[in-house]
């Protein structure tokens, strides 16, 4: 049997998944988010802004540094920030914006994040709107009024940010910055037909009133900005987007952590999705979400582990196969082509459908840097992530898979 | 209808089409191969006729003119394209397997007028017949034809001719019972000794005449010499 039939089905998905994007960039609502305009000053609501922070004080004071250099009424913006039991000198870094008279610093013992938000939540119930803000994350200054700007209908929930990787370095930085560009133009396109299913911990948005009626933050499989997405969204609300509302994340440098923060939003995805919010698939009174998007997140899942497995399994094959024709046959004979003509180019449908995905997300890359008006460089992002996001991808799919079949639980670091 | 599902119908239908377009652009470009192979196949023909016609006219002296002749390079080159055009359309291909009866035929052929030139002008060339069958019904045939085309490359004097024993064709059965050979593959005649089976390179290394092996060159010639 021929395994490559495997790859078929999953290469259509992807494909019309693809074409699905591009109808949708170009459709009006898409149109419309992209000329969405700034509320006016005078009209701009209370925001407070919370920050959890556990052992986060070699990054806590960039980021409150940006908080503060947010162009944004001060009478309307006030900081929480929220020690969730550091052991290290996190409470400290914080007491140091105290004098500030927006900022207010809490500190608690260490419940984990969600406790945090929450704890920041209720310190504020002046604020009309809850920004929260990860504690290695920075704004840029117009990024907030670009957010609250999206919540001019009251059916909107909660809205997000632009996210970008700050200062890439090494491959699997710049493999994060190709990505986080896809993720801009995604959640651009997803946005405008209501199917996003994060909020993510680098600034989101959310209506105080909503959060008070779904409730507070729950712990979500690790992935509480998930399942505070989910549970707006089960609610029948809209979560929106604003393309220019740049936020800025470091991302984690080693395999190692990378693969660690992949596998618990992984498997905090595949959790929700097969417990809790198991009714939103298939479920047409949540839209793409519950048609299209949702599902897919499942098939990406299942198709990056099968193609990746797919394609091992056609390397070893082919290893041995060439070890055991080639055995006896000098190297040099058997190692070089024995023809460059084009004749023999491996041309395949497989190919040529698994380059034309390739090509489109590359292009979904340049696209998210230019809709968010990101200057700079994208050469290395597109290169690492055409060359390595196939490989090192699927590491984080099959275990989070696994973890998730065999019911294994990890620490969030 | 709403947008969300005509922009998901209007989806599907381009996809279909991409799909489509992408099957047809691989299928046209393997049938443009086979038409390559073919337009090769028919170009070494009106060689092949050419040569056996100067051959016959030349009858007295046909050594000088055509001491350097045969066109086993340009056979390998089409055995090789063909054997890759068999790998993208299948063994069953119904022109495939007109390509392997001409390619046959043309190795038959080119065979044939090798013995008359080396009979003619008293040369000694080392020729193997090599038969084959596909995979499943020889486990051994890959390696032996990988190790041939390595063989023919280092002594560029070898002429080797590759045969398919289940190709129906007439003239391929007649060479297989002229030459007395069994279905127990893979099957090598060498300077008219029959051998069946093949271990390792070394071994059919062995049964190669010394003088040949003392020919080994690391830059394989174009025109091989009788």
């Amino acid at each position: 049997m021929n395994l490559e039939i495997l790859a078929y089905p999953f290469l259509f998905v992807a494909m019309y998944f693809e074409v699905f994007l591009l109808i949708t960039l170009l459709s009006a609502p898409a149109r419309a988010a992209r000329g969405r305009p700034l509320l006016a000053e005078e009209t701009l609501p209370s925001v407070a802004v919370v920050v959890p922070c556990f052992n986060e004080a070699g990054t806590i004071g960039d980021t409150v540094e940006s908080l503060l250099g947010l162009r944004y009424p001060k009478e309307r913006l006030s900081l929480i920030l929220v020690d969730d039991g550091s052991t290290d000198d996190t409470l400290r870094e914080l007491r140091r914006f105290e004098r500030h008279s927006q900022v207010t610093v809490l500190q608690k013992e260490n419940g984990g994040k969600h406790t945090a938000l929450n704890a920041g939540i209720a310190a504020a119930p002046y604020a009309e709107f809850i920004a929260c803000l990860d504690a290695d994350s920075l704004v840029a200054p117009d990024s907030l009024r670009y957010v609250v700007s999206c919540f001019r209908h009251p059916q909107v929930a909660a809205a997000t940010g632009s996210l970008s990787i700050h200062e890439p370095r090494g491959l699997l930085g710049h493999l994060q910055y190709g990505e986080y560009f896809f993720s801009i133009t995604l959640r651009h396109i997803i946005s405008s037909i209501n199917g996003l299913y994060v909020t993510p911990g680098p600034l989101s948005v959310y209506r105080r009133s909503v959060i008070q009626e779904v409730g507070g933050f729950r712990h979500g499989h690790q992935t509480e900005d998930m399942e505070m997405a989910l549970r707006i969204q089960r609610a029948g609300y809209r979560i929106e987007n604003a393309l220019l509302a740049r936020v800025f994340t470091k991302a984690p440098r080693t395999l190692r952590s990378l693969l660690r923060q992949r596998i618990r939003w992984t498997s905090g995805f595949l959790r929700n999705m097969t417990g809790e919010y198991r009714d939103l698939l298939w479920n047409p009174r949540f839209g793409v979400l519950g048609l299209l998007v949702l599902p897919l997140g499942l098939v990406s899942v299942a198709g990056g582990i099968l193609l990746f497995c797919l394609a091992i399994w056609t390397l070893i094959r082919r290893m041995a196969d060439f070890y055991v024709l080639s055995s006896g046959i000098p190297l040099d004979y058997a190692l070089v082509p024995q023809s460059l003509d084009i004749f023999y180019a491996p041309a395949s449908a497989t190919l040529l459908l698994a380059l034309i995905a390739v090509t489109v997300a590359l292009g979904f890359i340049v696209l998210g840097k230019r809709l968010s008006r990101t200057k700079g460089p994208i050469r290395y992002g597109l290169a690492a992530y055409a060359l390595c996001y196939g490989i090192i991808a699927p590491l984080w799919l099959m275990r989070a898979a696994a973890d998730v079949a065999t019911g294994t639980h990890r620490t969030w670091r | 209808m709403s947008l969300v599902a005509k922009n998901a119908l209007l989806a599907l239908l381009i996809t279909v089409l991409i799909i489509g377009t992408v099957f047809y652009a691989i299928e046209y470009l393997d049938r443009r191969r086979a038409a390559e192979v073919s337009a090769i196949a028919n170009r070494l023909l009106t060689d092949t006729l050419s040569l056996e016609t100067q051959f016959s006219l030349l009858e007295d002296a046909p050594c000088e003119t055509l001491g350097k002749g045969g066109l086993l390079s340009e056979l390998s080159d089409l055995g090789e394209r063909l054997s890759f055009t068999e790998e993208r359309l299948g063994s069953d291909d119904t022109e495939v397997k007109e390509l392997k009866k001409q390619y046959t035929l043309l190795e038959i052929r080119d065979y044939l007028l090798t013995k008359r030139l080396a009979s003619a002008c008293k040369l000694n060339p080392v020729t193997v017949l090599y038969f084959y069958a596909n995979s499943e019904d020889c486990e051994t045939c890959d390696r032996a034809g990988y190790a041939l085309s390595y063989l023919r490359e280092t002594y560029p004097t070898l002429r080797v001719y590759s045969f398919d024993y289940t190709l129906e064709l007439g003239a391929l059965a007649t060479l297989v019972a002229v030459e007395k050979i069994e279905k127990d593959l893979p099957a090598f005649v060498i300077q008219g000794k029959t051998h069946y089976g093949f271990t390792n390179i070394d071994e059919l290394k062995s049964r190669l005449p010394e003088e040949l092996l003392e020919t080994a060159t690391s830059t394989p010639t174009e025109d091989i010499e009788l």
